[in-house]
């Protein structure tokens, strides 16, 4: 569903992504874990064909995404860290434009149907956006994402500055995803989320894929000590 | 991805307080400029209706004058001052010529502050160097007049650059943008229907508020309707040309403040200075001759004709033997000589004047060939010509009083000769003065701005397809 093929980016000379190569599957949940600037927005944005490489490949359900922008676009859904919806329009009336927007028509029942589906309180669906916290916010980007029926969901940093309430029953939502078969790639700084959530783990650093691991073959404390090792290696070569 | 668009982005302007603000500013400023405008053409009818009520009082005590003279009564007036004198007429009693307003003259008042609207052409004098400018006030002159030409041509851009500047960044600084862009959906047609549902709500505002001010002022639209249509389409093509300006700066630049700041930029070259520049070129390029030296000229050349003008005289009369059945020498006055002075310095000044219109003419074409470099000019002057208030238009109204005052003239000239004395019957072979206005017409104003728009929505696409790929990121 993704893949990624020697995919680089570079900023006038700067190494931004460094022939990272990924491969996520129909209902496997992937979580880039790195620190600030290892690269993990910036592979995001290859996928979403926000910014074009400097060489190799970026798949989204086999379609190559600078070759078919718009096309690819049609199976992903993205949730950014700071989820930004039109403030004076409700819950509802978001989740129609994006999905609209996006070709899917969904009745006025459906619509409340999938905001119920994606954790958000029924009481919540006519309130404009202006008066929802982050959480809700990004229960509004879930829904989106399941009206669209996606098969690919691209998620950057999404349970940064959430309370743990809220970190949980997102990770629910994404587990219930992942059960329909849909393949996630998540950059994340929790690691503890990530264990939780995810099938596979990859831990990045300037730009590359340093280590991977297949999650329930890792336990919480070494995944905890590998991220630690890579990070301290890469104070000690600062 | 239309429908949701018209949809929800006529819910977000329905919601937004500076929609709300800005469609009370625009009924005030269209209301004021409107109402203003018909204050001064106001003004203009009751100047030419004063100065016509006077002609016609003027004409009755002529006619009472003649009629007791006729009887042969005595009368309380010099008998140089007598009406039977055809130049006393010529002179004492003359026509009104008169420039009144079209229907639409409040739309455009700007020129007619200007130029005078009625004259009153005399045998006495040189009609053909008449001044028509007016004195007025200097701080009017300083800033314009407040009409809708002004609010349509000057302020409504600015409208327009508030409403628009920001459609594309302020969803890339909110982050909602990043959200859009991972929809299967193409940024510049998303900016295109956003930008376009802002034109359409503009015109629907736009035209509301011109009916509901022209039927609060009464001015009814509907009798109108060809001149109405006319005025409506004109600024909504105005209008266009500032959102597809907009269009291109949203997809060109960057950030909201820079955005403002370029379209802001772009509002001084096109409405300020280009249209100076190109009147100033006019200018420089084709400069008119001086009034003063021309006036110098005049006299000179009356002083030289004046030595001569028993010669003149003579000589006219031998080519005009016509006028030559009742002369002798005895009964020659000064009017005789006055007549024909008068047609000679004419004549020796014939090139002097030629000069001016040419150049005046010049300067009309120069303009006219680089007015489409700012869809302003195009704008205020098919406003002006809706009006009846263009250069044209005064031009028109020049030519026709100076034609008019030729006739006036002429009309004397062989009872002068002729010795014939004026009566009551010949008052209505007096010459009568209509004003013919322009059939002007502004659908070549219309297509030229409409095109400037194209173009500038083609220069937007292009600027697309050359940075669509950072156009989700772009921060600078």
């Amino acid at each position: 569903m993704i893949t990624t093929k020697d995919l680089t980016k570079t900023y006038g000379g700067q190494i931004a992504l460094d022939h990272l190569n990924l491969n996520v599957k129909a209902g496997e949940i992937y979580c880039l874990l790195g620190a600030n600037g290892a690269g993990k927005t910036t592979a995001i944005n290859l996928l979403l064909g926000f910014i074009e490489p400097t060489s190799g490949s970026a798949f989204i359900n086999q379609l190559e995404v600078h070759k078919n922008p718009k096309a690819t676009k049609h199976f992903l859904a993205y949730i950014p860290e700071n989820l930004m919806l039109y403030p004076s329009l409700t819950a509802v009336e978001n989740l129609d434009y994006f999905s609209g927007i996006a070709g899917k028509k969904l009745s006025s029942a459906a619509l409340k149907d999938v905001l119920e589906e994606s954790g958000l309180q029924p009481d919540a669906f006519d309130k404009r956006i202006s008066t929802f916290s982050k959480g809700m916010r990004q229960k509004v980007g879930i829904a989106i994402a399941l009206a669209k029926d996606a098969k690919v969901l691209l998620l950057d940093e999404p349970t940064s500055g959430l309370d743990p309430q809220a970190s949980n029953e997102f990770g629910i939502v994404l587990q219930k995803l992942k059960t329909k078969g849909v393949a996630t790639l998540m950059a994340t700084h929790d690691l503890f989320r990530a264990k939780e959530i995810g099938t596979h783990v990859g831990i990045m650093k300037d730009g590359q894929l340093k280590q991977e691991f297949v999650v329930e073959k890792i336990t919480l404390s070494e995944l905890e000590k590998c991220y630690l090792d890579t990070m301290k290696y890469e104070k000690e070569s600062v | 991805m239309f429908k949701y668009n018209f949809k929800y982005e006529l819910k977000q302007l329905l919601r937004s307080r500076w929609i709300q603000l800005m469609s009370a500013l625009l009924l005030l400023l269209f209301g004021f400029a409107t109402y203003n405008g018909l204050q001064k053409v106001e003004e203009r009818n009751a100047a030419i209706t004063t100065a016509q009520d006077k002609a016609r009082e003027n004409d009755k005590i002529m006619v009472k004058l003649l009629d007791s003279l006729d009887r042969e009564l005595e009368v309380s007036i010099p008998s140089w001052r007598h009406p039977t004198n055809p130049m006393v007429i010529g002179n004492s009693y003359p026509r009104v010529a008169a420039m009144p307003a079209e229907t639409f003259a409040f739309v455009a008042t700007g020129q007619s502050d200007m130029f005078t609207h009625y004259k009153k052409p005399e045998v006495y004098g040189f009609s053909f160097i008449e001044d028509f400018t007016e004195m007025t006030s200097p701080v009017q002159l300083l800033f314009g007049s407040f009409d809708l030409a002004f609010v349509i041509v000057y302020l409504l851009p600015l409208l327009i650059i508030a409403f628009s500047y920001n459609v594309l960044s302020a969803e890339r600084e909110s982050g909602s943008l990043r959200l859009l862009g991972a929809q299967p959906i193409r940024i510049e047609t998303w900016v295109l229907q956003k930008l376009g549902l802002r034109f359409l709500w503009l015109s629907v505002l736009v035209i509301l508020t011109l009916l509901m001010v022209f039927l609060a002022l009464g001015i009814p639209p509907l009798n109108k309707m060809k001149a109405f249509l006319g005025l409506i389409s004109m600024v909504l093509a105005y209008a266009l040309f500032w959102f597809a300006l907009a269009f291109l700066i949203n997809l060109w630049v960057g950030r909201s403040a820079k955005n403002a700041m370029s379209l802001l930029g772009l509002w001084i070259v096109f409405v300020l200075l280009v249209p100076s520049v190109i009147n100033q070129m006019g200018s420089t390029l084709y400069p008119l001759p001086s009034r003063a030296l021309m006036i110098n000229e005049m006299r000179g050349t009356q002083a030289d004709v004046l030595k001569n003008v028993d010669e003149i005289l003579d000589n006219f009369l031998r080519d005009h033997p016509e006028y030559a059945v009742n002369d002798t020498t005895l009964q020659r006055n000064y009017w005789h000589s006055f007549m024909v002075a008068q047609k000679v310095i004419r004549e020796e000044l014939q090139p002097v004047l030629d000069n001016h219109d040419q150049q005046l003419r010049k300067q009309q074409d120069w303009v006219t060939q680089f007015k489409w470099l700012s869809p302003a000019v195009v704008t205020q002057e098919a406003l002006n010509q809706m009006a009846g208030t263009s250069s044209q238009d005064y031009e028109n109204y020049r030519q026709q009083v100076l034609d008019f005052s030729h006739e006036w003239r002429n009309h004397f000239v062989p009872m002068v000769y002729n010795n014939t004395v004026f009566s009551k019957e010949d008052i209505e072979n007096l010459p009568h003065f209509e004003y013919q206005p322009l059939k002007g017409t502004f659908t070549g104003a219309l297509f030229t701005v409409l095109g400037l728009s194209l173009f500038v929505y083609l220069a937007g696409i292009l600027a697309y397809q050359k940075k669509s790929r950072d156009i989700i990121l772009k921060t600078e």
